[in-house]
């Protein structure tokens, strides 16, 4: 639930406008997405039984691996194991990425010497950092933090670099006006003109950390949803275990989203868009 | 909607009352936030309680009851195995269970992998200094100056080539032009097939040989993505199990007392602690003899490792182990030259050995020789 602008402070007294859709209706915010939800639920069901596969899961089916799991206290195990290992990850490239991305928005000689380096590594998959991270860290929790350090913390770098070097020029004259010193600049100028910026891109960047957990769960761990999907995998026909996981990963994403998006909802944030909706 | 009710939900200030409990606070906060609490301190409170709160989960569901199942008494000397979820290795986790439950501890803590490359990878950092791992994986290993060395095998026989029950392959000739599946190119699976075309008068050009993880065999197999699987127990037998796939061959049928995995330790184990690898060998060799003991054990197995190692339906592996019952065999498992020559020779052939290192630089069959005169686990699961 957002703040009301404060413009429709002065609209709510006029005349009521024209009916158009409401887009914070309930209509809006539960029954359309519902609506297609339940759609593409069904035509899954359908698919499944039209074809007559039996190594292809119904969403019943799927339903009932998860109250196995459930019923197993597995699940709850498997989705905290993963949420720990995104959690520490992500605040992990949340503390290097965004100090960084700032000093090289800010200072053209670091970027030009950086940023070559950055683009490189940001396109390799973590998939292919496997190897190194298990001879690095071992077969424990460090090393799926890292893969999953490695997958959000150039996102990170790269949103917050543009998020400076995109920054209004008036902000800066302004505060050379008032003759801040170079950390006060950062503090008070800065980082504030590029909060909205930066919350955006770690928005993003939280959704590919999760979005990693199944690759970086490979090592030989023995807890999380992606190991739980890889674990069904070895359990010969239990695909609907594979997709119970890959529906609990979707679920959970969702909710990460839902849950970034209330920052939007700041004030430090809301000035650069609450113009736009 | 009113002035009134826009000035009230306007401003969504936490009720006075409520603040001072962090819970509270954090929920007012971050759930209706307002201008009375910056952005800053939100976060860095969310952040903490969501970091700390998430990490003790972690330790009291995970790691904690982890640690109470494995290493109840953790001793510094306890080593770290590696092994797949496949018939081939199944002497680990029995060895472990019987272990176990005989003594109340075991000298080693099993750690399961997905797939080969993560387990010889796991090997080759030092985190498993023992490790179950296909022969001609630990030769070619050897030839590229890894100090490995195999001690005991895994199994003999176990695997087959699967083919879809509709499909008009019945000899190893109408496999040509078609697309086989094989788990990795180190696989003995790969040189059985090797040599099968061999005795087919055929070669390695008239087949198409794909690579593929054996957990993802079955399906590819239902799909008709291959025309043919093979790889280790029990994805073979899970595809007649379900009713889609029919033996072309099994291997005891093409090459008797065919090896393919084994079981390997780091030199420097040898050389610092030859006591500790005489016992895991000592162990393994009697699981293996109790397993080939009675069909019984082999069911008693079959419950124990599918619940707490494998994480299988029971079905399949009391499957694979009994029909036929010399489907795979868990005993005669000490190296001999001859296999091992046989292996170099279809290796070299098959382009993955170069012929660099012979049986007695990656044998060491010492440990095995000691373990003639041992019996089977005098143990049985109660039921």
């Amino acid at each position: 639930m957002s703040v009301v602008p404060a413009e429709k402070k002065t609209t709510a007294i006029r005349p009521t406008p024209p009916k158009k859709a409401n887009p914070r209706g309930a209509l809006g915010v539960y029954l359309r997405p519902a609506l297609v939800g339940l759609i593409f639920l069904l035509s899954w069901d359908v698919g499944v039984r039209w074809m007559h596969s039996d190594i292809f899961p119904t969403p019943f089916d799927v339903v009932k691996g998860v109250w196995e799991l459930a019923q197993a206290g597995l699940l709850l195990k498997y989705i905290v194991a993963s949420l720990f290992r995104v959690s520490i990850g992500f605040a992990l490239a949340t503390l290097v990425g965004v100090p960084l991305g700032l000093v090289l928005g800010w200072s053209i000689p670091a970027f030009q010497a950086f940023n070559p380096l950055i683009q490189i590594f940001r396109p390799i998959s973590p998939i292919a950092w496997i190897p190194l991270a298990i001879l690095w860290f071992g077969i424990s929790d460090a090393a799926p933090i890292f893969l999953i350090f490695l997958a959000s913390v150039f996102p990170i770098a790269v949103s917050t670099i543009s998020a400076v070097r995109n920054m209004q020029p008036v902000y800066l004259r302004a505060a050379r006006n008032f003759e801040l010193s170079r950390a006060e600049l950062f503090r008070r100028v800065i980082f504030p003109a590029c909060l909205p910026q930066i919350i955006t891109g770690l928005r993003i960047s939280l959704g590919i950390a999760w979005l990693v957990v199944v690759a970086a769960e490979m090592i030989a761990v023995n807890s999380g949803l992606g190991y739980l999907i890889i674990d069904a995998r070895n359990a010969g026909k239990r695909y609907d275990l594979v997709v119970a996981g890959m529906a609990m990963i979707g679920l959970i994403g969702l909710g990460l989203d839902l849950l970034v998006r209330r920052l939007e909802h700041f004030d430090e944030v809301r000035w650069m868009y609450a113009h736009r909706r | 909607m009113k002035v009134t009710d826009v000035v009230r939900h306007g401003r969504r200030c936490a009720p006075v009352e409520r603040r001072g409990d962090i819970s509270a606070v954090l929920y007012a906060d971050f759930f209706m936030p307002s201008r009375s609490r910056s952005l800053a301190s939100v976060l860095l409170l969310f952040a903490a309680v969501w970091l700390g709160g998430i990490s003790a989960l972690h330790y009291i569901l995970n790691l904690h009851t982890a640690e109470n199942k494995f290493a109840k008494v953790a001793k510094k000397d306890k080593f770290r195995i590696g092994f797949l979820p496949v018939t081939c290795h199944l002497t680990c986790p029995v060895s472990d269970f019987i272990n176990q439950k005989m003594t109340g501890d075991n000298i080693f803590e099993p750690i399961r992998f997905s797939s080969w490359p993560e387990l010889k990878e796991a090997y080759l950092s030092g985190q498993t200094p023992a490790t179950f791992i296909l022969a001609p994986m630990a030769m070619a290993l050897r030839e590229q100056g890894v100090p490995i060395k195999i001690v005991y095998l895994g199994h003999r026989d176990g695997s087959a080539v699967m083919v879809h029950k509709d499909s008009n392959i019945h000899r190893m000739e109408d496999l040509r032009g078609k697309r086989v599946a094989v788990p990795n190119r180190f696989s003995n699976q790969r040189l059985l097939i090797f040599r099968a075309l061999r005795q087919a008068g055929m070669t390695i050009n008239d087949i198409e040989l794909v690579e593929m993880p054996p957990p993802d065999m079955p399906a590819a197999l239902y799909a008709k993505a291959v025309d043919a699987i093979s790889s280790g127990e029990p994805f073979m037998g899970q595809t007649e199990l379900d009713g889609y796939g029919r033996v072309l061959w099994l291997t005891k049928d093409v090459w008797p007392n065919f090896i393919s995995c084994v079981l390997a330790v780091h030199e420097d184990m040898i050389k610092t602690r030859p006591e500790v690898v005489q016992q895991l060998v000592d162990g393994i060799a009697q699981s293996g003899k109790w397993l080939d003991q009675s069909m019984d054990h082999r069911m008693q197995a079959s419950q124990f490792v599918s619940k707490n190692y494998y994480h299988q339906n029971p079905r399949l592996l009391e499957f694979v182990l009994s029909k036929p019952p010399d489907r795979v065999k868990y005993t005669e498992l000490e190296p001999l030259r001859k296999d091992f020559e046989e292996i170099e020779q279809l290796g070299r052939e098959a382009g993955i050995l170069k012929g660099t290192a012979h049986f007695d630089d990656y044998v060491d069959p010492s440990f095995a020789r000691k373990t003639t005169h041992l019996r089977a686990f005098a143990w049985e699961e109660k039921p």
